[in-house]
């Protein structure tokens, strides 16, 4: 899958999650950048991630992300 | 020693002189003369555990190295394994054997057993509720390659040694102090007239504050079987504010003595009473301990259960908060505690405003009348769930909490017009009115940016409250975890 794609795909299960698009889609942005993505919406992001991909994601997975851009080269290894 | 005594100001002088004249050539030195005074210090406060403290870094020191040298994912999670064992085993033997031993029995009891218990003798050694989480915490994330091990044993015992959090914390993560301590540090004017102001203020919140108001507190806990409910009702008040003050004050006080010596440690309280609901709260209060329990506990446990949305995610909070409780101390007062904090969570999990954390009134100097509401609701709920906090067993406790909840609770409190309520209702003012105007700095007395004589007329005006109204403390509250 193209990272364009995967990218939109990302996008809209945060403005799902969140219920505002008030964030840019880029490589560095990262959880602190977006109002509302802290730890306990965090579960709920990577949930519907692995459902819109079909893909599961481990403990270590979760621990490697760091950015936006490791969040999309993740996705790349599983699907 | 504790930081506000005698001893601690003769000690603290020549080390902090010491370091900066003497040892201050190159990180190595630095770190050499901080532990052998962080020994020291411990030896100082109790010596019985030295040999647990120093055997503990040595132990988790190599489980770091040998959880990152080893090749195959299977031996890294054993030596992580042995690591969370030892860590864990270490807090169960001291802190919870007889808990747990006492429990065993008064099952067997239950099923017609008859047997009796001796409860063991067990000390509890100084700080190990906090030095076990920070290298637990320095274990996990080895394990999970978001830090690398420290190949220097000398740079690694500073990390779990350092003087000023060992007895309390702030519970300090490896990501942070590690870097610190493995760059020289240099002494910055302002950095250590930082750490002066955090360390008054600390004091003032400690020796004013919590000690005045344990005055009036102490005596209505105690007798609280014949105490009318307003005057139990201003007893849960006032332990409120003596907690927050006691150990902020402490933090404060640890986290200006380590400014210092040029470490910088984590902020553990952001004046969590300006808050509007719980989870704002609690991401202001113990700050070192949540955000421990939230990466290391809460979420692997959502993460495993987050197939089960709401509910997975109700009994991860749940299971987070009876563990923050329990964490506290081997009582079934601590586990209500916990247990009421995490029950208090739910109607933010179905609201979904768990995510909303925001400073009160930001920019402004007064808070709507809503956000005013909603900080009392909380405050009030806070305060008689710290009555489970203070009492010795969950039965008291809710003898207590009934007894506020009676008619009395209308009579006028039997302590309100004495000269004692007046002063510490007066201090308490200032105390929550300094911490209001602060709300937005990076620490509680941050005045840096006053002028000149703003700064010294308060310095010499808390100082002279110290003096005037000071207590001679021994301990804190938290020493005891």
């Amino acid at each position: 899958m193209e990272v364009d794609v995967i990218k939109s795909k990302i996008s809209a299960v945060l403005v799902s999650i969140l219920e505002h698009d008030n964030f840019e889609m880029h490589d560095e942005l990262t959880a602190k950048d977006v109002d509302g993505w802290d730890s306990l919406s965090h579960m709920m992001i990577i949930t519907k991630i692995e459902e819109e991909f079909s893909i599961r994601f481990k403990l270590r997975d979760l621990n490697k992300l760091k950015n936006m851009g490791s969040l999309v080269s993740v996705i790349q290894t599983k699907i | 020693m504790v930081f506000n005594s005698l001893d601690f100001v003769f000690f603290i002088i020549p080390v902090f002189l010491l370091y900066w004249l003497v040892f201050s050539k190159s990180n190595i030195y630095q770190n050499l003369f901080l532990l052998t005074v962080s020994i020291f210090f411990y030896t100082w406060a109790d010596w019985r555990f030295l040999a647990l403290l120093l055997g503990s870094t040595l132990i988790n020191y190599y489980l770091g190295l040998k959880i990152y040298s080893s090749p195959e994912d299977r031996k890294k999670s054993i030596f992580l394994y042995i690591g969370l064992v030892f860590n864990v085993g270490l807090l169960l033997y001291f802190k919870y054997f007889n808990f747990f031993y006492e429990g065993f029995y008064e099952i067997l009891n239950v099923f017609g057993s008859t047997s009796t218990y001796n409860s063991l003798q067990i000390l509890l050694p100084l700080g190990i509720s906090f030095f076990t989480f920070q290298t637990l915490g320095y274990l996990i994330d080895v394990y999970n390659e978001e830090i690398e091990p420290t190949q220097n044993l000398l740079d690694f015992s500073v990390f779990v040694v350092f003087f000023p959090k060992i007895l309390s914390g702030p519970i300090e993560r490896a990501s942070s102090l590690i870097p610190q301590i493995k760059e020289k540090r240099v002494i910055s004017y302002e950095v250590s007239v930082d750490g002066l102001r955090q360390i008054l203020w600390g004091l003032f919140a400690k020796i004013v504050v919590a000690e005045n108001c344990a005055l009036i507190v102490n005596p209505i806990f105690n007798n609280y079987e014949n105490e009318s409910g307003s005057t139990l009702l201003l007893g849960t008040f006032f332990y409120a504010i003596q907690l927050y003050a006691d150990f902020s004050g402490y933090s404060n006080m640890a986290i200006g003595v380590s400014k210092l010596f040029g470490i910088q440690l984590m902020r553990n309280f952001s004046t969590p009473f300006f808050s509007t609901n719980i989870s704002d709260f609690w991401r202001k209060w113990h700050i070192s301990l949540t955000t421990w329990m939230m990466d290391y506990v809460f979420t692997p446990l959502s993460f495993t259960l987050r197939r089960h949305q709401k509910k997975g995610l109700i009994i991860s909070i749940i299971t987070t908060f009876v563990l923050v409780g329990f964490w506290h101390g081997a009582n079934w007062t601590f586990v209500v505690y916990g247990l009421l904090h995490g029950i208090y969570f739910i109607p933010l999990v179905f609201s979904g405003k768990m995510n909303t954390s925001e400073i009160v009134a930001k920019g402004k100097l007064l808070p709507s009348i809503k956000e005013i509401l909603k900080m009392l609701l909380l405050f009030v709920l806070i305060m008689l769930t710290d009555v489970f906090f203070r009492v010795e067993s969950v039965s008291v406790g809710f003898e207590y909490l009934q007894g506020i909840f009676s008619l009395s609770i209308i009579d006028l409190p039997s302590v309100l017009f004495t000269s004692t309520i007046l002063i510490t209702i007066t201090l308490v003012g200032f105390f929550i009115l300094v911490e209001w105007m602060n709300r937005e700095k990076k620490h509680d007395f941050e005045i840096g940016n006053y002028n000149i004589y703003l700064r010294w007329v308060s310095y010499i005006f808390i100082f002279v409250l110290i003096l005037i109204f000071g207590k001679s403390a021994e301990t804190f509250i938290y020493f005891q975890f």
